[in-house]
């Protein structure tokens, strides 16, 4: 394909290199060109490669050495870790702007800071099934993190210190992204932004912490998050499957459950404690996840244990 | 008085053997908690093979001193550099504390950040009744002069070298560190990747300590040194506006009265010491927060009023006088 277009491509494209401190090694471009083949920098020895795309245009990505029809489309804005024996191409076939930030991590340095860890060994293992590429959209953060780290880079003068702050948090905040979303409840839901999945981390630690305060309220959670109740719903469908309104009422009958089975209250002061200012919504609300009101439930596990 | 000691080629890990034994403290996962009647916090080391090792140390209401004396060995290949934060607790809202006419004992330390040649060996104390907050680092020298390769003014080794006996170096800290060891000792004990975390942190803490090595070196040359009951009126001075960075700037005069210095004398030694007039270090730490507020999410507006600003829009020209960007570009970067 690359002899195709022998005009615009005689335009070289390189990477600025550069060698971190810490023993890392980034590379960087930004361009706008008319068509776009460009593969990746090739690292050798082996190990693995993040690297962090934004484009305005229409870009596809491919394994080297893979047929044209294994590409796949990339969006703007996007995390891509793969392994550095399988460098990346990046393919346009129309106008486009383009910017990339390679950061590749030999496996001796991965060895020293991460082989102990559990979570890395979790990527490890999903990155080795069949040469996959682990992607991940860019929060916000990482966005200006990135714009900064593209900046540093191209100035032959840059503070390597700042480029290498720079560089260790995106990586960090990409494996904690991914660390997160390989924990996640549903992992076919296709959020995969962080700053979503961190409001929804947010969300439910402030939900576990509170939701038997009888104050507790869904609008609460909306004022201390700065998300509106249609968003917040819509994330919690596409990740736990209901709205966020019947995810507490679980939680809260879950915790009843428990409290029944403990047998040391009666059924009236379980529900004022879990936060149920009136006992009849309570029963009802019961009856809607375990179909069986609590008070025959009770009896159950009365005469189970006689 | 507790009393830890270490050689220099042991690791950072071994005091917490010598602790647990000495007060039931109790040690999960390489974090060691304080509990009850001997004080509040936690100990943490993350040991890197690299060549760096960070002992972290979050601790309140000792009930007495704490001391880790590093030795003085013959094998010196590493630098110690300390980031300290050491406050009295429970003065969040209030006034700063009316303690000043002794001066510390020289050994206590106070807020500081300093860096020591590991031939001489270093005495750590940890004060009692305090709300302590510190990073030991202890650093081959290999790979810290590999970090700041690139700064071509003196190595650190060359500036060491010419204080004399006693070699070590220390700076005032400032809201930098000081918003940096909050975050640091929070999300330390949670981290899903620590080691990561951790040395991303130190290359940040050693970019901060360049930073102000230089600028320090630099009016230094110009001036002579301070005395040290000027530097602790002055690291009150920074404290108080560190404080209370939610309020209106408290004034020259105001400023003048917590130091017992005169206004004029209180601008130059201020600048000499931390490198930024009075009201610039104000305006820099109130922004900083600010930022930090917009990356959780906080909209504009609220960030405005939470920090003090009546005005979202004098605020927002006050960001984008201090960081080349409106807070909406910060946002959204694209």
């Amino acid at each position: 394909m690359k002899s195709q277009n022998p005009v615009p491509a005689a335009r070289a494209l390189h990477w600025h290199e550069l060698q971190l401190p810490v023993g890392l090694r980034a590379a960087a471009i930004k361009t706008s060109a008319e068509v776009l083949d460009l593969p990746q920098p090739s690292f050798t020895p082996d190990g693995l490669v993040l690297t962090f795309i934004n484009h305005k245009g229409d870009l596809h990505v491919r394994p080297a050495g893979s047929p044209q029809t294994d590409e796949l489309p990339a969006s703007p804005g996007l995390g891509l870790l793969t392994t550095s024996a399988r460098p990346l191409v990046y393919r346009s076939s129309s106008s486009i702007l383009f910017s990339a930030l390679v950061i590749y991590i030999p496996s001796s340095w991965s060895d020293i800071f991460l082989k102990e860890n559990a979570q890395f060994q979790k990527i490890e293992q999903l990155l080795a099934q069949d040469a996959n590429i682990i992607t991940c959209r860019l929060g916000r953060r990482q966005m200006s993190l990135f714009t900064a780290a593209l900046g540093l880079l191209q100035d032959p003068a840059g503070n390597l210190l700042g480029i290498q702050n720079n560089l260790l948090s995106l990586l960090e905040y990409f494996l904690c992204n991914r660390h997160r979303s390989v924990l996640g409840v549903n992992p076919v839901s296709d959020i995969d932004n962080e700053d979503d999945l961190s409001l929804i981390r947010e969300v439910e630690s402030y939900i576990s912490e509170f939701y038997c305060s009888d104050t507790f309220t869904v609008d609460s959670i909306l004022k201390k998050t700065y998300t509106s109740y249609h968003r917040l719903n819509f994330l919690f469908k596409s990740i736990h499957g209901m709205t966020i309104s019947e995810y507490i009422r679980n939680k809260r009958i879950e915790k009843s459950k428990e409290m029944i089975a403990d047998n040391a209250k009666s059924i009236s002061q379980i529900a004022y404690e879990i936060g149920y200012s009136s006992i009849s919504n309570y029963i009802l609300a019961f009856k809607k996840v375990y179909q069986i009101t609590p008070g025959k439930y009770k009896k159950q596990i009365d005469n189970m244990v006689q | 008085m507790s009393y830890v000691s270490l050689e220099n080629s042991e690791p950072f890990l071994k005091c917490f053997e010598a602790l647990a034994e000495d007060k039931s403290c109790v040690v999960s996962d390489s974090v060691l908690y304080f509990s009850g009647s001997k004080g509040k916090g936690f100990i943490t080391v993350a040991g890197i093979s690299s060549g760096i090792e960070v002992l972290a140390v979050n601790l309140s209401l000792l009930t007495e001193d704490l001391t880790i004396r590093l030795q003085p060995s013959v094998d010196a290949s590493s630098y110690i550099l300390c980031f300290d934060e050491i406050d009295v607790p429970g003065k969040a809202e209030g006034e700063p504390p009316p303690t000043p006419l002794t001066l510390p004992h020289p050994l206590q330390m106070h807020s500081t950040v300093s860096i020591t040649d590991a031939v001489n060996g270093k005495a750590i104390v940890y004060p009692k009744e305090k709300t302590i907050r510190s990073l030991v680092v202890r650093v081959r020298k290999k790979s810290l002069e590999h970090l700041i390769q690139d700064f071509d003014a003196g190595t650190i080794a060359t500036i060491l070298e010419s204080t004399g006996n006693e070699a070590t170096l220390s700076w005032p800290i400032t809201f930098k560190y000081r918003l940096l060891l909050n975050d640091f000792m929070t999300e330390i004990i949670q981290h899903p990747f620590r080691e990561l975390f951790t040395i991303r942190n130190i290359s940040i803490l050693t970019e901060y300590l360049l930073q102000q090595f230089f600028v320090m070196n630099k009016l230094g040359e110009d001036g002579g040194a301070l005395s040290t009951q000027d530097t602790h009126s002055l690291s009150r001075v920074e404290y108080h506006l560190c404080l209370h960075y939610k309020k209106e700037f408290p004034g020259i005069e105001k400023l003048s009265r917590i130091s017992a210095m005169s206004p004029t004398s209180l601008k130059t030694k201020f600048k000499k010491y931390y490198g930024e007039t009075l009201f610039g270090y104000y305006q820099k730490n109130k922004l900083e927060h600010a930022r930090k507020l917009l990356d959780n999410k906080v909209p504009v507006k609220v960030v405005a009023t939470e920090i003090g600003y009546s005005n979202p829009s004098h605020f927002t020209l006050a960001f984008k006088k201090e960081y080349g960007f409106s807070p909406w570009h910060y946002l959204n970067p694209h």
